[in-house]
């Protein structure tokens, strides 16, 4: 069986082409996504700050704004016009101008008030802007009152950290990734074989069927690992995305989704005659899943009769229990029927697949 | 003992009986020649054997091994060639033949087979970049690869140019001079003749017909026809080729004769009668498979 695990590995290293679009696909959703959502809460862009007063005050300000995570600043820009001229060229979303004589306490005519210039165009990142200066001032104004404010928010999360829209992507890529490349590679592969009669010939050497399918699914699982090792990588190294539980923990479920989904492309291959047929039916399982399944959006989204099928399908509860170890940080058991429902698809599937799938016609 | 032993072989499908009560026996060294159209039961019968598929009734016994029990030691000692170059498209034929050559018992080196079957020089090729002779000869040495005592070939000429299949020919005369058995299905009758030993001729699912190929020739109505140019027979020569078989003209012309004759005894006896009248011309047809084939089954055998 080493033999054959070791074959299929350099073969399906060889094979470039299944190889770049096996990597390449769940790659392009990552771009797309990192690229739109993955510094969203990072920062909401930059904001330029001139600073023309050099009190204890202005100074403490312009800390504060530093300090804030969801925006950047700059203080590179010495004008007010130097700073519209980059707010233009889209090099800065906002300026915020601390004027001369701001917080100085001697001055009974100081400024009080700072301004800021923002884009009409970027309603939502200005909204943003405005209720961050806003707050550091409220909490000046507070500090200099000596007084305590009377009604206030405690705003919690269900988690104890960040979690970004990007995050909850990149987990439903990671899913789509393990069942599109396991689906489509299983299906497609077997029907070939079959096809070119390799699965014959086999048959007519004293390597038991099992064997083979085990070395098969093997080396599809060192793919899959890849696949999930550049998936994390430059969704947490380039787009910032995070993983707060046990990596390795989320590699098991992906590689036990993996399982259960290449068992997917075992029953194709069984029940289709042709490399087409595989095709076509590989993409009519796998793509509704993509879109209902919770790839890209919570389907709490969906209505309700669809989510209660959804929910029994292979992939919703395989990212569900990805979500739950990658973002949650919490144990795959906390949610056993997740768990559960997996185990029962992989069980039903080994079964029916067992039963279409033969390497041979007898 | 027999290499093969096939005892009333019958293998049925919902709508067709494939392969229907067919009983023979194979000789250790023997080439077994499997003839007939396409659909005629050929590569069933031979996948039976071979245990690829199960039979609905009758026995196979392969080197002393029942094919029903004990496929595993079955398979150890065979070697398969299937119609098409069933092979990985993205490993070279050294690396094909060692990975085959890894799941058997005993195997011999790649570098040995592929000069066996002379593409010792296309060893880091991959099967595609091979011509498709070169990949029947390919296929041929895979089927090579753990030395097997009966080498199954499965029409292993179909598609190629003649100088290919003469090619091919040399190589299974080889195989057979280090005593392997070897079962061979063709639709190609010259093939057959060249080839086996004796042949067996399917039809429907049956064997019509089995023996030696030249025995199987005499079975024809009239297996041998002499032709000749001779002046004028004389009543008396006339007489004693008349006692021999079938005198007729050529074409109405009275210095053309042909004799047809049913034995190869006659054939000896009319060409020594013949030769004494020192005939200016002087030729003899032998009747092939095919004229066997049309007579038994009404039809021509096509490739």
């Amino acid at each position: 069986m080493r033999r054959l695990f070791l074959a299929n590995l350099l073969m399906l290293l060889r094979n470039r082409q299944a190889l770049f679009w096996t990597l390449f696909f769940p790659l392009m959703f990552m771009l797309i996504f990192g690229l739109f959502f993955g510094r969203e809460i990072a920062s909401v862009g930059t904001m330029a700050v001139i600073k023309q007063s050099d009190t204890a005050l202005a100074t403490s300000f312009t800390d504060t704004l530093s300090k804030v995570e969801s925006v950047k600043t700059t203080t590179e820009y010495s004008t007010i016009d130097a700073a519209k001229e980059a707010m233009r060229q889209n090099e800065v979303l906002a300026v915020v101008v601390i004027p001369a004589g701001f917080g100085d306490v001697t001055q009974p005519n100081a400024p009080t008030t700072v301004t800021l210039i923002t884009d009409p165009g970027n309603a939502a990142s200005n909204a943003i802007f405005v209720s961050i200066v806003n707050s550091i001032l409220t909490q000046f104004n507070y500090q200099t009152t000596h007084t305590q404010p009377i009604f206030t928010i405690d705003a919690q999360s269900a988690t104890t950290h960040t979690v970004t829209y990007f995050d909850f992507v990149m987990v439903g890529i990671l899913g789509m990734a393990m069942m599109n490349s396991s689906i489509m590679g299983l299906a497609v592969a077997m029907t070939t074989y079959r096809e070119d009669q390799i699965l014959k010939r086999m048959t007519t050497t004293p390597v038991p069927s099992w064997k083979f399918i085990v070395a098969e699914v093997l080396s599809r699982l060192i793919l899959n690992f890849v696949q999930i090792s550049i998936i994390l990588a430059i969704g947490i190294w380039v787009f910032h995305g995070h993983i707060y539980g046990s990596i390795w923990i989320l590699y098991i479920i992906a590689l036990l989704g993996a399982i259960m989904f290449q068992l997917i492309g075992f029953l194709i291959a069984g029940l289709c005659n042709t490399t087409r047929a595989a095709e076509g039916m590989a993409q009519a399982i796998a793509i509704p899943m993509m879109f209902l399944g919770g790839v890209f959006f919570p389907t709490d989204s969906l209505p309700k009769w669809i989510a209660g099928i959804v929910h029994f399908l292979p992939l919703e509860p395989l990212l569900r229990t990805l979500r739950q170890v990658g973002i949650d940080g919490l144990s795959p058991f906390t949610q056993p029927q997740n768990l559960a429902i997996i185990g029962g698809w992989i069980v039903i599937l080994l079964i029916i697949s067992s039963r279409t799938f033969k390497l041979h016609e007898g | 003992m027999n290499a093969i032993e096939v005892t009333n072989l019958t293998k049925e499908y919902p709508h067709l009986t494939a392969v229907n009560n067919v009983s023979f026996n194979v000789a250790v060294g023997e080439v077994f020649g499997i003839l007939g159209e396409n659909g005629a039961g050929k590569t069933t019968t031979l996948e039976m054997i071979e245990g690829l598929r199960r039979p609905t009734s009758g026995e196979v016994t392969v080197l002393g091994h029942n094919v029903r029990t004990e496929l595993g030691a079955i398979k150890q000692k065979i070697g398969v060639q299937l119609q098409s170059s069933a092979y990985y498209k993205y490993l070279t034929v050294t690396e094909i033949l060692r990975l085959f050559g890894g799941f058997y018992e005993k195997s011999l080196p790649a570098a040995q087979l592929l000069k066996m079957v002379g593409l010792e020089s296309k060893a880091k090729s991959l099967i595609g970049q091979l011509s498709g002779g070169q990949q029947q000869r390919f296929s041929i040495a895979a089927s090579l690869v753990n030395d097997p005592e009966i080498v199954f070939l499965d029409e292993p000429t179909t598609g190629l140019d003649p100088n290919a299949r003469r090619r091919l020919w040399k190589l299974i005369t080889d195989i057979k001079a280090k005593g392997k058995t070897i079962i061979l299905t063709t639709h190609y009758l010259e093939e057959a003749e060249l080839l086996a030993d004796r042949v067996a001729i399917m039809d429907k699912g049956k064997i019509i017909v089995l023996d030696q190929t030249h025995k199987l020739v005499e079975q024809t109505k009239v297996p041998f026809v002499i032709t000749a140019h001779l002046p004028k027979l004389a009543e008396s020569t006339q007489k004693k080729l008349q006692k021999l078989g079938t005198l007729t003209t050529r074409g109405g012309k009275d210095d053309w004769f042909e004799l047809g004759l049913k034995t190869q005894a006659k054939l000896n006896t009319a060409l020594i009668e013949i030769a004494a009248l020192k005939p200016d011309s002087i030729t003899v047809k032998r009747a092939t498979l095919e004229d066997l084939f049309i007579e038994l089954t009404g039809k021509k055998l096509t490739s």
